[in-house]
């Protein structure tokens, strides 16, 4: 699971904070926040791809992760414990958008918006890296993600980004082994078909 | 379409996941079928770029505003329980409200007292005037109410108070009633003519904020 933030020496530690935090110490508390919204909001933009709703998400996860303090048991790190519960909030988000129809991270859908300056013609023999600038890939790689199913978005995000080993995957989402290779596989030729004309050329 | 195990044995090449034994086994697949290799090559790549790109961790916008937010909204949830469990709706949350430590930043003379009062209209006993919270930056000061019928008037008691110079203007107000306003996460006191006299809120640097209302 996700390891908990490098602290400096001198720097008060999770368990200390939460343990204030117990006791109803929302300066401690504020001090979590502080160390792990960075982390917390990169999961949640990663995963719903629109910075207002991943600010709101992130904000969520903290509150109920205040209101559930009580329940910490110090067994898990305060983080792998938050990036959990980040998680529920968005995936119940995800869910809640799919109930309600809304087609934005509808995996069929065929629109290919394509960034002002990103190149969308094969390369010839440009490696990816020297096709496009770092900029112009990355701007492309969010477009391709957002246009995944939650599914496909979630396995890839807590794969590459968090580096959660399948195992791990499998039992936060919680699914089969075999369903989060699939989804991981079937995620990654999404992604390769989006971005087919910058990865063509790199062989 | 790929049989399942193709895909898995895929995956877990790209994520490095095999053993010696598999890997060797897969590898030599992959120069037997060079339409395989390319895509686990085209795969892998993509994998890459996609770690490169997708940072763990992001800078959050606002912030500051963003660690206010959330400690109004624990203290409006703390209101909100203690509400639940006060009788009288309102006043227990004006009770936390005061309680909060950022409270005690609204405090800036140094003889500064802070009561609100609640006095039930009609039969002008003493037991039916409270304080229901206070804050002064001396925490020796102790703060008792009456309520005086000849007066008809709320009178609030400081023991431990140092002299007060003559021209000091201390004044306390009457509040009957308190709304909260969960969305704004500010609370609104009125007064028994259900005028509203205050209203306690955060600024958006979180500092708290009592603006005189009507």
């Amino acid at each position: 699971m996700p390891a908990s933030a490098s602290t400096d020496p001198g720097e008060v530690s999770d368990l200390d904070l939460v343990k204030r935090s117990q006791a109803g110490d929302t300066r401690a508390f504020d001090v979590l926040v502080t160390r792990y919204r960075g982390r917390i909001y990169a999961m949640t933009y990663h995963l719903i791809q629109n910075e207002t709703e991943a600010w709101d998400l992130a904000q969520e996860a903290f509150i109920k992760a205040w209101r559930a303090l009580p329940t910490f048991k110090h067994d898990a790190g305060f983080y792998t414990w938050l990036y959990r519960i980040a998680h529920n909030v968005c995936y119940d988000w995800l869910r809640k958008k799919k109930i309600q129809g809304d087609g934005e991270f509808d995996d069929e859908r065929t629109e290919h918006r394509v960034a002002v300056g990103a190149e969308a013609t094969p390369k010839g023999d440009l490696s990816p890296d020297a096709a496009m600038t770092n900029a112009e890939l990355g701007q492309r790689i969010q477009q391709a993600i957002a246009k995944l199913s939650p599914e496909h978005r979630q396995v890839i995000v807590l794969r590459e980004v968090e580096g959660l080993a399948y195992e791990e995957i499998a039992a936060l989402i919680p699914c089969s082994l075999g369903t989060v290779m699939s989804r991981l596989f079937y995620a990654r030729k999404k992604l390769q078909e989006q971005l087919h004309d910058v990865y063509e050329t790199s062989i | 379409m790929k049989p399942p195990s193709e895909e898995h044995d895929l995956i877990r090449w790209i994520d490095g996941e095999m053993n010696e034994t598999e890997r060797a086994t897969f590898e030599e697949r992959l120069k037997q079928d060079p339409v395989l290799a390319k895509e686990a090559r085209q795969m892998r790549d993509l994998s890459t770029s996609l770690r490169a790109h997708l940072p763990a961790e992001m800078r959050v916008p606002h912030a500051d505003y963003f660690n206010t937010q959330i400690e109004v909204r624990i203290t409006q949830m703390a209101l909100d329980d203690t509400r639940a469990k006060q009788a009288a709706p309102g006043w227990g949350i004006m009770l936390q409200w005061l309680r909060q430590p950022w409270f005690a930043m609204a405090g800036t003379a140094a003889l500064a007292v802070l009561g609100f009062f609640l006095l039930s209209p009609g039969t002008g006993d003493a037991s039916e005037s409270m304080i229901l919270s206070s804050y002064t930056p001396n925490t020796h000061v102790q703060a008792r109410t009456y309520h005086d019928t000849g007066a008809e008037a709320t009178v609030l008691m400081l023991d431990g108070l140092d002299a007060v110079p003559a021209e000091r203007k201390v004044s306390g107000i009457h509040i009957q009633r308190s709304e909260v306003e969960p969305e704004l996460a500010s609370t609104t006191m009125f007064d028994v003519h259900g005028t509203p006299v205050l209203m306690i809120s955060r600024d958006a640097l979180g500092n708290p904020m009592i603006t005189p209302r009507g």
